[in-house]
């Protein structure tokens, strides 16, 4: 037989055609499609996993009862990598290939802001677990598609405040990291320490990667300060610890865990770390929600749900989800669903804990989901703001002392 | 004036870091004639090998000469897989080849480490006092270090036999041929100083930060801004211009902003090579 190379080509181009036929074909179909896009490896992936089996397990649920708008949830699951370009790459999959209808469940800033153009120019919605005040506005947040599940850095920065405050602290002096989650902390704690009438006594922005912070501290050490409020990293973290220490100085420090945890506390030794203050968003522990997720996690991680605070965002993320297609109806398009999702977690209705039960309080009027990881009220940014742990470093150990709460 | 001189300090033990990876970048310049990118990934390897020395023993010296001959094993193996081949190509295919030897590296660090952090758990010791100056004892012992290994590389360079032979092949490698200098000898020895001395760098690194597999890749800017400065393939000039980047960086800092450490390396850079564009020490060279 003789293939000539235009006839080869026509082939090759016709066999690429015929599954991006089909998959049009597919998208009519009765499920909603959910992309699970979560950090399975990279520098969340102490969390990843955790996070995509809580969206299947989620979905499952639902689908157990009975789906949402009489539709049944389909999981597609990829690995975001934690690095924006691997994120990109699995998105447009998800997206190009798999039709999903939203992404649930990007945790680095870089990624959500990454993947956030490609889930607008899609008309779909993106649910994360980042910190970055830019996914709040436009040009990330233009359409209104974005609902974030944890606390923005600006909270962070706020529950900073009110810890200085409660420790009595008086001259405070801020170190971020000069990336959006490093001085969306820093800016954060400034702006409600001087709404409370304190000063800020000093405001150092410092470049990763550099061979000595002795500069900066020597900098930040000159305003005497009784705390350093850090919006910063583990590794830069270290860094400026050990050095800080061995300045002699005696000065507290303030910092968000991802930076202030027990890696931090292992390198440092406890004679550096002692009286650490680290700050971390947590879930919604002892509410109802809370409960069904913590025997999902225990079942499929076994351990506690109190381990993954991102996992329960994730839980939540499908559940919510669900209740507002329920509550837009089976025809709606995805913004009409994401316009169904600040009512259905906002105050005002019915508070229920499970997709079963919003479902059937929805027949009769308006609900309020009360999630496992936050109350989950969207403001109108689509953020939410959780309760925060306090947690002190004490002779080689990080452990929990308190727990501060935000007004909305 | 004391915190000036403490800055000042912190700028010099910087300097001998970026220094030293300078000077192991330079080396290899002069001789094999191209810009190797893999430099800061040999500081890597150099940091991972004295961190499993040093936990294995708990000597921080074992770990340190353990990271020093990992270093030039790295650079031996490197050179006879990839550098080696490339020779007589155009430098441009042997600096892309650099770039990927960098990546190999940083690949199979993260894959036997991971992408977190490591530390050498030394003592912190709170500083000495000097009339209001801290001066902090670790420094010393980092800054000694590296003076101490200047010193034995220039007395290679200069009054061993091998090192007469390198400056000859780095001087006209033609000539240096007609001459009966054996090129792979010279080479082998070359790329093992190059290797350990940027290990070197790494280990001083390491103990003054966190060890990860990027560590060394993050830091190419300045060195190479430092070689450049130096005067490109001159040894001397390398260890100078890293110690008056360190120092200016870290003393003018403060006064123009931290995020603007790096630019202020090539506003430098740029100053010096408006003056005098063969940089500190180095000569014009014509085309061969």
């Amino acid at each position: 037989m003789n293939i000539t190379r235009r006839q080869t080509l026509a082939g090759l181009a016709s066999t690429m055609l015929l599954p991006a036929l089909s998959g049009t074909a597919f998208a009519q179909a009765a499920n909603f499609r959910i992309g699970a896009l979560n950090p399975i490896t990279g520098s969340g992936a102490a969390y990843g996993s955790g996070m995509q089996k809580m969206i299947l397990a989620a979905a499952e649920v639902v689908n157990a009862a009975g789906g949402a708008a009489g539709k049944k949830l389909e999981v597609f699951a990829e690995d975001d990598q934690s690095q924006p370009q691997a994120a990109v790459l699995a998105a447009k999959k998800l997206i190009d290939v798999n039709k999903v209808q939203s992404i649930l469940g990007t945790w680095a800033s870089g990624v959500s802001l990454a993947v956030a153009p490609l889930t607008n120019d899609a008309n779909i919605m993106l649910m994360n677990t980042s910190g970055a005040p830019a996914l709040s506005v436009p040009p990330a947040n233009a359409k209104g598609l974005l609902f974030r599940f944890q606390a923005t850095n600006d909270r962070f920065g706020r529950a900073f405040a009110e810890v200085a405050k409660k420790e009595g602290f008086k001259r405070p002096v801020t170190m971020a990291f000069n990336n959006a989650s490093g001085i969306g902390n820093a800016d954060g704690f400034k702006k409600a320490w001087e709404a409370q009438g304190g000063k800020v006594y000093e405001s150092i922005v410092y470049e990763p990667n550099q061979p000595s912070y002795r500069a900066e501290l020597q900098k930040a050490l000159a305003a005497k300060p009784d705390v350093i409020v850090m919006g910063s990293y583990l590794a830069d973290t270290t860094i400026i610890l050990r050095e800080w220490f061995q300045t002699g100085e005696t000065t507290k420090f303030i910092m968000p865990a991802w930076a202030g945890n027990p890696d931090l506390v292992k390198a440092l030794g406890p004679e550096v770390s002692e009286g650490i203050i680290a700050v971390d968003s947590i879930s919604n522990e002892g509410s109802e929600a809370f409960k069904a997720y913590d025997a999902a996690y225990q079942k499929a991680m076994g351990q506690s749900g109190l381990n993954n605070v991102y996992a329960a965002m994730t839980w939540d993320m499908v559940i919510v989800l669900a209740l507002a297609m329920e509550a837009a109806g089976p025809n709606a398009d995805v913004p009409a669903i994401a316009k169904k999702m600040f009512e259905v977690a906002g105050p005002g209705g019915k508070p229920v804990a499970t997709f079963a039960e919003g479902k059937e309080a929805l027949k009769s009027g308006k609900i309020d989901y009360q999630g496992a990881s936050s109350v989950l009220d969207f403001d109108k940014f689509g953020d939410v703001t959780p309760d925060f742990s306090v947690s002190v470093a004490e002779k080689g150990k990080i452990e929990r002392k308190y727990v501060v709460k935000l007004s909305a | 004036m004391s915190g000036f001189l403490e800055l000042a300090i912190s700028g010099l033990m910087s300097g001998l870091v970026i220094g030293l990876a300078a000077l192991a970048l330079t080396l290899v310049f002069g001789v094999a004639r191209f810009a190797n990118a893999a430099t800061g990934d040999f500081m890597t390897i150099g940091a991972y090998a004295a961190v499993f020395g040093f936990t294995a023993t708990g000597s921080i010296v074992i770990g340190g000469l353990l990271g020093l001959f990992i270093g030039a094993v790295s650079g031996v193996i490197s050179y006879f897989l990839v550098f080696r081949v490339l020779e007589g190509r155009p430098s441009v295919s042997a600096l892309l080849a650099s770039i990927g030897v960098g990546f190999i590296i940083r690949s199979v660090l993260g894959v036997i480490y991971g992408h977190g952090q490591q530390v050498f758990q030394l003592p912190l010791v709170r500083p000495w006092r000097y009339f209001d100056v801290r001066i902090q004892p670790n420094d010393l012992k980092i800054g000694a270090t590296a003076l101490l290994a200047l010193l034995v590389v220039f007395l290679v360079l200069h009054a061993t036999p091998i090192g007469r032979r390198m400056r000859a092949v780095a001087d006209d490698p033609m000539l240096a041929r007609v001459s009966g200098i054996a090129p792979r000898k010279v080479m082998f020895a070359l790329w093992a100083m190059s290797g350990a001395v940027a290990a070197l760098a790494g280990v001083l690194l390491g103990i003054r930060t966190v060890i990860w597999p990027e560590m060394g890749w993050e830091m190419l800017i300045p060195v190479f801004a430092a070689a450049v400065l130096g005067g490109i393939g001159h040894p001397v000039g390398a260890v100078l211009a890293g110690v008056i980047l360190g120092v200016v960086q870290e003393i003018a800092t403060p006064y123009v902003g931290f995020t603007y450490k790096l630019a202020l390396a090539f506003i430098i850079l740029l100053v010096v090579l408006l003056v005098r564009p063969k940089g500190l020490f180095g000569r014009v060279e014509g085309v061969r």
